[in-house]
């Protein structure tokens, strides 16, 4: 098997007598994106401080691309592209400035293609101070591109833009992915995760508390599969439960269950459809969500 | 090395566009020396005869002291820093960038002032002007190493303003370059000498005019390259510790 980008052991940091991040491990393979999911205070952005060498774990390996942060720092800033949560450049720095200066840092040349690629040409001569939220997001992301990174690091990358503004910067996500390079994701962003992301992981208080593809996260939980069906003579009426499924209740013309086997409820509701010579309207099967997944685990956590 | 140059030709074209570099490097001490200078060649001809002397301390302990802290502050306040580091520039490169060209400007307004206070206000030129210009350089770096330790030890803004403003004024009445420092109360005297500006004049006066001093010239240079020494050395390694702090 290929060593994977990232890879994670025993990680553990404290602040004090509060434990951040409590023994985690994950590895994440190469040109994967890697979702880190979890409420506020979980650990995700002290796990990523950790990964950049911007943090000191109390235990644990980690070992970025070859490197461990600690130990190879410089190395690591040439093989590891990081945007941070909160960052800022001076305000009076121009974009072709900010460019220039950290591309000078890595040793390269003006990226033309990147300034192309991310579509910032008409901001190089703006200040830091006249960008907007949005466009300050793709300064740097362009920043952490420079040096040709092999794993990404992106902290909250979508917080506060608009909408316009998350689906150029998922574009973007999907470009960098496209040229193979890993990307790590701290997001609070469910449809964010599982519009992006091969992998996640949710971590609460510290600890990852489940880890797969989303569909692999949403299918573990014990959430119920929702059927609404709506018939043109309501013959379904008044509901019920059916074998496993629970009745939910009518709302607008639609009877809605709860259910494990989808398959025998809607086989069993079709049939009494045709028995009453009614026809159905419509008919919605919808899986639990993974913001559905993410909150019975935060939930469930809450009440131990 | 390359990168450092590029580095600081950036530092340097942001600098002329930031409004408060301005205002502390240039047009405040430039302002203060037409007036003061006016004034003072009027009033007392013996300290009109080495202004450039006394208005130079006065701008470059205004720029160093109250002009550098703040961006560095800001820096960190704002995660420059930190964005800077992520992207492989190290903080001691923002803070050795910084410095150079909080000198590279206080420089040029002490060399305004040096050509400038003979033509205007009728002042001395030194007599060893090679020793105004080593002098100057040697006071720059000690007030340069204040600026910077103010700005890594300062938490905020305003606590860096403190700082500044306690260092800056007793600067400016305790060392001599408004009036003479005999003049004042013996304890005051003594409180003047713990800062730079205090020797830089003693140091301007003796080498640099070859007039009578209060203290051993040379002597008095030697303590402001101590100084400056102590405060970089200081700023540097608090600055380490602030970095290992946040990591920790």
């Amino acid at each position: 098997m290929a060593e994977p980008a990232v890879s994670i052991r025993g990680l553990v940091k404290r602040y004090g007598p509060s434990t951040a991040v409590d023994g985690i491990d994950l590895e994440i393979g190469r040109g994967e994106v890697f979702g880190l999911l979890g409420p506020n205070g979980a650990g995700k952005t002290t796990t990523l401080e950790c990964l950049e060498g911007m943090r000191e774990p109390d235990a644990g390996s980690l070992c970025v691309v070859g490197c461990d942060p600690r130990a190879d720092r410089r190395v690591l800033r040439e093989k590891l592209g990081v945007q941070l949560q909160s960052s800022a450049l001076p305000d009076s720095m121009r974009v072709d400035e900010a460019i220039a200066l950290i591309c000078a840092w890595h040793g390269m040349g003006m990226r033309p293609d990147l300034i192309e690629g991310f579509g910032i040409t008409g901001l190089l001569r703006k200040q830091y101070r006249e960008l907007s939220t949005g466009q300050r997001r793709r300064v740097h992301l362009v920043l952490a591109l420079v040096s040709n990174p092999d794993v990404l690091v992106l902290d909250e990358p979508t917080a506060g833009l608009d909408v316009q503004g998350r689906a150029q910067l998922h574009d973007e996500i999907r470009a960098v992915k496209s040229q193979g390079v890993t990307v790590l994701l701290a997001t609070h962003d469910m449809a964010e995760a599982e519009e992006l992301c091969d992998r996640i992981a949710i971590m609460i208080r510290g600890r990852v508390a489940v880890c797969g593809t989303p569909a692999q996260v949403t299918a573990a939980g014990s959430g119920r599969t929702r059927v609404r069906i709506r018939t043109s003579r309501g013959s379904l009426l008044p509901g019920g439960d059916r074998g496993d499924a629970v009745f939910v209740g009518d709302d607008d013309g639609y009877l809605e269950w709860r259910c494990h086997d989808v398959a025998a409820l809607v086989t069993q509701l079709l049939g009494r459809v045709q028995v009453a010579d009614d026809a159905v309207e419509d008919l919605r099967v919808e899986r639990p969500s993974l913001e559905e997944r993410f909150l019975e685990l935060v939930e469930g956590d809450e009440g131990r | 090395m390359n990168a450092f140059l590029t580095y600081l030709w950036i530092q340097l074209k942001m600098d002329v566009r930031d409004r408060a570099i301005l205002l502390h490097f240039y047009l405040v001490p430039l302002l203060f020396f037409f007036v003061m200078g006016a004034v003072f060649s009027s009033i007392n001809p013996l300290m009109g005869a080495t202004l450039a002397a006394s208005m130079t301390i006065f701008s470059v302990t205004m720029g160093a002291v109250m002009g550098l802290p703040a961006p560095i502050v800001r820096m960190r306040e704002s995660g420059t820093l930190r964005a800077f580091e992520v992207n492989g520039i190290p903080g001691l490169a923002v803070l050795s960038v910084q410095a150079v060209s909080a000198f590279i400007h206080l420089f040029l307004v002490s060399a305004v002032i040096y050509t400038t206070s003979p033509l205007l206000f009728h002042s001395e030129i030194p007599q060893s002007p090679g020793l105004y210009f080593a002098v100057l350089a040697v006071f720059l770096a000690a007030s340069i190493g204040i600026g910077l330790l103010i700005g890594v030890v300062a938490r905020n803004q305003s606590f860096a303003t403190m700082l500044s403003m306690v260092i800056f004024l007793p600067s400016l009445l305790l060392s001599g370059i408004m009036f003479p420092a005999s003049m004042l109360p013996t304890s005051f005297m003594w409180l003047g000498r713990i800062f730079p500006a205090t020797y830089a004049l003693q140091s301007f006066l003796g080498l640099a005019y070859q007039t009578t001093t209060n203290m051993d010239a040379t002597l008095s240079l030697g303590i402001v390259a101590g100084m400056g020494l102590l405060v970089f050395a200081l700023a540097i390694r608090w600055f380490g510790s602030v970095r290992r702090g946040e990591r920790s």
